[in-house]
């Protein structure tokens, strides 16, 4: 009985004698051995105990964002194959040119609102700015495009002057064809181009997304590249119905080959984020788990460590009183 | 604009194709019989915030609504 009250003593007064309360708190993985002055007979494991409850929180949470992503992510993935449908007629009519160089280069860098979920967004960050070092050159013009929060706080660090047009909160509803589109018309009139350059993951699988880089040229532009041959050269085989123009035609084809692309873009990179959350969350639910393991076999040493010093210490003061 | 004067009327107004081609779908979608013109319309709802840059500064945030 007067052991229990000694080592229940002790373990209230360890962290009030430790010399350095902050730090014990601060590396409570280390043993708690180290941090206990001399004189103290028994060690605290209420900085563990704590350590070991928070850790296992943790570990709820993430797993609870697994479930989470893993569910939006089976609803938003169907949506994104559908849109493969979408861009692909447009690159069989006029090709994707990512090598055409013209002045005013717009790079429409895609990215989302929320964090937590691995490296998709630094990844479109980091294509965008490679991008635009490779084309950089005299007279020519680079401006970025940032749709969703992650890349604007990257993008702001250095290229601040460049950012034209910022657009978030996206997924706030659902994403449909009719909100990209009026992004897509919003980007159209207030930002003048050449060629649009749009950056984003596509997805492939929940841990793989390529990053993709999708081109729009501006009526002008295919004008001029489709006199110079190659695929767009084609396009004069068309017929052309109605009282429309070349032109015409071909500024409305490259408007609405910016929604379309705009809107596969936006379900591929959503699809992508919940990819990318799902798996980040998996392997730190994980971690959480081998955090426990270690800290529990700490916690469980120690203590037996304090029964067995209790236990010499009774034997060996029955003895010295019988012997 | 590469539209000469033959522009059709929509262009002339100073619209673009997309904003074209979206007002005919929401027509379209008006079109339909219950309970689908419900379910269509309220799918399509817009919400997004729109802030221009100048200078390397920020505008104030435009926050573009329509819940058709």
């Amino acid at each position: 009985m007067a052991m229990a009250a000694l080592r229940r003593e002790g373990r209230r007064f360890a962290p009030l004698i430790s010399p350095h309360p902050m730090a014990a708190v601060r590396s409570s993985i280390i043993p708690a051995e180290e941090q206990v002055p001399l004189g103290v007979r028994s060690i605290s494991t209420q900085i563990v105990r704590n350590r070991m409850k928070s850790v296992k929180n943790i570990q709820k949470i993430t797993k609870a964002m697994k479930m989470v992503a893993a569910s939006k992510l089976r609803a938003i993935q169907v949506k994104a194959e559908n849109s493969r449908g979408l861009w692909q007629p447009f690159t069989a009519l006029l090709g994707d040119s990512p090598s055409v160089s013209v002045k005013k280069d717009v790079i429409v860098t895609i990215s989302s609102d929320k964090g937590l979920c691995g490296g998709i967004n630094s990844t479109s960050v980091k294509i965008s700015k490679a991008f635009r070092k490779l084309n950089a050159g005299p007279e020519k013009e680079t401006k970025y495009v940032i749709l969703g929060e992650k890349a604007k706080a990257q993008l702001i660090r250095d290229s601040k002057k460049d950012i034209e047009l910022c657009i978030t909160e996206l997924q706030k509803n659902p994403l449909n064809y009719t909100q990209v589109s009026v992004i897509a018309d919003d980007i159209l009139k207030n930002v003048e181009f050449d060629a649009l350059r749009i950056i984003f993951n596509k997805f492939q699988s929940v841990v793989s997304f390529l990053p993709t880089v999708s081109t729009v040229l501006s009526p002008e532009i295919v004008e001029r590249e489709s006199e110079a041959g190659g695929k767009l050269g084609d396009l004069d085989s068309y017929e052309i119905e109605g009282g429309e123009t070349k032109s015409e035609i071909l500024q409305n084809l490259a408007e609405f080959q910016f929604s379309c692309v705009m809107f596969n873009a936006v379900l591929e990179n959503a699809c992508s984020e919940q990819g990318a959350r799902m798996s980040a969350m998996d392997s730190s639910s994980r971690n959480a788990g081998e955090m426990l393991d270690r800290l529990t076999l700490t916690y469980n040493r120690t203590r037996q460590a304090s029964i067995t010093t209790e236990l010499i210490e009774i034997i060996s003061g029955a003895s010295a009183l019988s012997g | 604009m590469a539209s000469n004067a033959a522009a059709p009327f929509w262009r002339a107004a100073g619209m673009t194709y997309i904003t074209y081609s979206n007002i005919c779908a929401n027509l379209v979608r008006n079109c339909l019989k219950e309970p689908y013109k419900t379910e269509a319309i309220s799918r399509e709802r817009v919400h997004f915030a729109v802030s221009k840059w100048a200078e390397g500064k920020p505008e104030k945030p435009n926050v573009i609504c329509v819940s058709a």
